[in-house]
């Protein structure tokens, strides 16, 4: 991993919002934020880059399993004259399917410096229960 | 646009043929996109992207740089060039995990710009807030509008 902190950035350009088959009729432009996912045996953590967004900006659901993230912002270039543009100011939605067993309850997200990081710890496991079939 | 980085910066010279038919086509669809993209796109292939922006008084210069160090980073300006300096480091995955996706770039980079008119460089301020840095350059005296009343004869 070393050489992955030393090697040089190279500019990407922000990856539009994929609305599957919806159409998409928003006036302003939503990106998909670039995104780590990892999992343990404790639980999944989802981190993703979100700049320009503070934490009033953000909306994070779980519905019918489904992680929905969404990272509203203020354009910095707002009120001001633009001269020159290489980056775009947007939105930032995504969503992601989840396996059953997230604990919901537990779920916590922390924003930071335009970092969000989602913490989703699993269930504790089902503890088997014996059941005694008696006979009638 | 893909290809440069993966050859890595040092071989970047051989291809330059490459890179100006890169920035050719690009043009070309800028022109074609013209219509619909109401952006003027100013690709430079130097992190990180940067847009600047005026008002009266003062000149803007914004990037986008979340999880950035900003310890780390270091900001210069002599003459009319400023200097972006800085890294971003990984955020370590917990003990044992695998990763599902990695799509987060780290690394450090620098940048050189040229300022398009002339700044009181003592007065320059940076601010980063919520992974955006936003530099303010206060326009020197003669660079400012200045409002011109026609008088009625």
């Amino acid at each position: 991993m070393t050489h992955h902190e030393t090697q040089e950035l190279s500019p990407q350009e922000k990856r539009p919002l994929d609305t599957g088959s919806a159409e998409n009729v928003s006036t302003s432009p939503q990106f998909s934020p670039q995104v780590d996912i990892w999992e343990n045996e404790k639980g999944l953590t989802v981190v993703a880059d979100m700049p320009g967004v503070a934490a009033e900006g953000l909306n994070i659901d779980l519905n019918d399993n489904v992680l929905t993230i969404h990272g509203h912002l203020t354009p910095a270039s707002d009120g001001r004259k633009v001269l020159t543009q290489e980056y775009e100011e947007g939105d930032y939605y995504r969503q992601f399917k989840l396996a059953d067993d997230i604990d919901k309850d537990a779920i916590a997200a922390t924003i930071k410096d335009g970092v969000l990081t989602v913490s989703l710890p699993k269930q504790a496991p089902a503890q088997p229960r014996k059941i005694t079939v008696v006979s009638a | 646009m893909a290809f440069l980085p993966i050859f890595g910066r040092n071989i970047h010279v051989p291809f330059w043929e490459l890179e100006k038919m890169r920035s050719h086509m690009e043009n070309v669809y800028n022109a074609l996109a013209g219509g619909i993209n109401q952006f003027r796109r100013n690709y430079t292939g130097v992190f990180p992207l940067v847009n600047t922006l005026e008002d009266n008084d003062n000149l803007y210069l914004t990037a986008e740089l979340p999880g950035l160090a900003a310890d780390q980073l270091e900001l210069t300006i002599k003459g009319d060039t400023l200097t972006l300096k800085g890294a971003k480091t990984v955020v370590k995955a917990d003990e044992g995990a695998n990763y599902h996706r990695r799509e987060r770039e780290v690394g450090s980079f620098s940048r050189s710009l040229t300022l398009p008119i002339k700044v009181k460089a003592e007065d320059v301020a940076a601010v980063f807030k919520n992974g955006v840095l936003t530099i303010t350059l206060p326009k020197a005296a003669e660079a400012r509008a200045h409002q011109i009343t026609v008088q009625a004869q």
